[in-house]
């Protein structure tokens, strides 16, 4: 299940095994978009119990954006502790502290999942 | 209005200060979305590394949606909120000014916040910035309640007034990024 990057949000893209966030996001409303995408992980999430893989590449999100984010993986970790393989790679471009730091965050939160910091090379985007 | 003293006198005026961006007027979301990327692009040029150029959009963004969900000032027609936000070039990097109406209530809210802030070091915002996260929004908050934590954590330094106006307060805003 995909939803499309928007100027304002990112792309998601779920399937049974994995979820993969990229982009930015600081919607007008996040409860209005972020609802539907938390609802879309439980039910990918819910098709079987195997290993699940996650892959955030954010190059800014606002401060309402970063309770979805805390949401999203409350779930996770909630999954990890009911014995569900979870793992997460929190992906950064590697002069951006900013996100770094915001992935040093909320890897505190989640012990159960095993989590990752990637650092990546920046491209020249658009 | 005189050419010489307003329209030359504002030209100098943004020039002598430095100002590469200002808006005033009403704000509204549907606006935040058509200038947010032009800011942004205005401020990342072969001078200004991307990353500063990130924090500054984000000091932006977040004083922006406090104006639009919180200003006490609102249009005739419309019943946007009112502000304005400026960005200039200063010391070694950026300062975002915003400056917009508050309430009577909203001011001592807001000024108790500020006031609590302004003494924490980076590592105090975070750990109040992971609990407010944890505990969830105040009451009166649209958003997650997170906003000037977030942009405490993002300025090197910032300063705040509040001035009296016929509607509530003027809440004037300026934070510095580098």
């Amino acid at each position: 299940m995909i939803f499309e990057q928007t100027q304002r949000t990112p792309y998601v893209e779920l399937t049974e095994q994995s979820c993969s966030i990229r982009g930015e996001c600081y919607p007008e409303n996040i409860s209005e978009w972020s609802a539907p995408v938390l609802e879309a992980l439980e039910e990918n999430m819910g098709i079987s119990n195997g290993s699940f893989k996650v892959v955030i590449e954010l190059y800014y999100f606002n401060s309402s954006s970063a309770k979805f984010l805390f949401d999203f993986f409350e779930y996770l970790e909630e999954s990890a502790e009911s014995g569900r393989e979870i793992l997460i790679q929190w992906c950064y471009r590697t002069e951006d502290d900013t996100m770094l730091e915001a992935g040093e965050d909320f890897q505190e939160d989640v012990e159960s999942c095993t989590y990752e910091l990637v650092a990546i090379e920046a491209e020249a985007a658009g | 209005m005189n050419i010489e003293r307003d329209t030359v006198g504002l030209h100098t005026f943004m020039q002598d200060r430095k100002t590469v961006f200002c808006y005033s007027g009403p704000m509204t979301e549907d606006l935040l979305t058509t200038i947010a990327n032009p800011v942004r692009h205005q401020l990342s040029d072969k001078e200004t590394e991307e990353v500063v150029a990130n924090r500054v959009f984000g000091v932006f963004i977040e004083q922006a949606q406090n104006i639009i969900r919180y200003s006490h000032q609102k249009t005739k027609s419309t019943g946007d909120s009112v502000g304005t936000i400026a960005i200039s070039i200063a010391d070694d990097g950026f300062l975002i000014e915003a400056v917009n109406v508050v309430s009577e209530s909203k001011r001592d809210v807001l000024e108790a916040t500020l006031v609590d802030l302004s003494v924490k070091d980076a590592k105090e915002l975070r750990k109040l910035y992971r609990q407010r996260l944890k505990d969830g929004p105040p009451d009166d908050s649209v958003g997650a309640g997170l906003g000037f934590i977030e942009m405490a954590r993002r300025v090197k330094k910032f300063e705040f007034d509040f001035q009296a106006h016929e509607f509530g307060a003027l809440f004037v805003y300026r934070g510095w990024v580098s």
